[in-house]
């Protein structure tokens, strides 16, 4: 009998997270930026309109991730020397924006994210930039290509 | 006409089958990329018989579980009534959720539907406990916004009509479309070796997903016999990777005929669909994820 009281309360705790999270999670826009390219106007505008977006809705009702691979690394490499590249990617990155790099590209293009690339640490690699692009979909993102 | 005669609807069958000689072969590729409406008829063919192959594929798993016999009465009693307080609870709670949630983000809604459609996919006959509790569960996100009208004390019958919208209800649960549209030979290139990761990558962590590249404007340039800049390695790909399919936009062959005279010669094993855009929207309807590169 007691069993199937914790089993009972349990449950309802399960249900009610569940519901909660539901409640509250599904107010949050959430978005992916695709980068696959180097070109320094198409970067400057594309970083120009993740900040458009945050500021157009809040930063608190959205969830962006900016996902770089191929030519696109290229932009953290630029922000590691271009200042005003570096002030636009610092501004994201405190209203929450995730910048993620693709592994495969570090791999091929033997880049060194460490020296290499402006503020990228071990939790902003992806194994690929193009599944992590699909995978981010799948889980309700939507895509962008600026 | 006359092809209709000269091809048998056995061979172009046969054809497509791989049941021909090599020599047969290559005289019907021949053929078949210089005749359009032949083209487009090995191309249903082919399709029809993807489609039957993959109808045919592994069934989903069988329920693990074996109900055990004597501890059944019990666990089943009391399984019996937790489940019936998590259905309890979750009309309370789907009918106070869905008050709320009458306005987010409407783009997000049908991917979270699909996928927990397809998570609830695999037909679960003998009613386990287990799964009773997390149909509740998935039940508030599917039901707030999708099946406002049905109560969540029928949630079995709600994943059903999102599933049937798939046009592919096997156990695909990764089903990307690659558009290309420029003739960049640089982002082409790049853009091979992003498929060509994506697809290691889906093979080496041992998901199952379906690949599908649409060219359409100068993006066609890339399957084109007397244009591509990378046949021999789209034929590799090919080779290497049954999940892989180019899809080569008519329209844009057609405007190829029309404006600039050109009859388009498809590389071998390349598929031709109506229309690229439609393509995009009917794959990105059916829970496809769509990617430019």
């Amino acid at each position: 009998m007691r069993k199937l009281l914790t089993l009972t309360v349990l449950a309802m705790l399960t249900v009610l997270s569940t519901g909660c999270a539901t409640m509250f999670g599904q107010d949050k826009q959430k978005v992916v930026y695709h980068i696959n390219y180097n070109d320094e106007k198409q970067l400057n505008a594309a970083l120009g309109n993740v900040k458009n977006h945050i500021n157009a809705i809040g930063k608190d009702n959205i969830d962006v991730k900016v996902v770089m691979h191929g030519n696109g690394v290229d932009l953290l490499k630029t922000a590691n020397t271009d200042l005003d590249m570096q002030q636009k990617v610092i501004g994201l990155k405190k209203d929450g924006v995730a910048f993620e790099v693709c592994n495969n590209t570090l791999v091929n293009k033997k880049i060194n994210y460490k020296n290499d690339l402006f503020d990228v640490s071990e939790k902003d690699i992806v194994p690929s930039g193009v599944a992590e692009v699909a995978t981010l979909q799948q889980k309700g993102y939507v895509y962008i290509k600026p | 006409m006359s092809q209709e005669k000269r091809f048998s609807d056995e061979f172009l069958n046969a054809f497509v089958d791989n049941q021909v000689t090599a020599e047969e072969k290559s005289q019907a590729f021949i053929e078949i990329g210089q005749d359009e409406a032949l083209n487009r008829q090995v191309c249903e063919l082919r399709k029809l018989h993807d489609l039957v192959q993959l109808a045919y594929r592994e069934p989903p798993a069988p329920p693990a579980r074996i109900t055990s016999g004597s501890t059944s009465r019990h666990a089943r009693l009391r399984f019996g009534v937790a489940a019936s307080v998590l259905l309890t609870l979750g009309i309370v709670l789907g009918s106070q959720i869905r008050m709320p949630a009458t306005a987010p983000s409407v783009t997000a809604v049908p991917a979270a539907a699909n996928l927990q459609a397809a998570r609830l996919a695999p037909p679960t006959k003998p009613v386990q406990p287990k799964a009773a509790a997390t149909e509740v569960v998935t039940d508030h996100v599917v039901s707030q916004q999708a099946a406002t009208a049905i109560p969540a004390a029928e949630t079995a019958a709600v994943p059903a009509p999102v599933i049937a919208r798939n046009a592919f209800p096997d156990n695909t649960t990764t089903k990307v479309l690659i558009h290309l549209a420029r003739d960049d030979v640089d982002q082409l290139s790049q853009a091979l070796d992003d498929i060509e990761g994506l697809l290691k990558h889906y093979r080496e962590t041992r998901q199952n997903a379906r690949l599908e590249v649409v060219v359409n404007g100068g993006g066609l340039e890339l399957v084109r016999t007397d244009t591509s800049a990378f046949a021999g390695r789209i034929q590799r790909l090919q080779r290497e990777y049954d999940n892989l399919t180019f899809a080569a936009c008519q329209n844009t062959i057609d405007r190829l005929a029309r404006e600039q005279g050109i009859v388009v010669r498809l590389l071998p094993g390349v598929i031709t669909i109506d229309s690229g855009m439609a393509e995009i929207m009917r794959r990105q309807n059916q829970g496809w994820t769509y990617l430019q590169v």
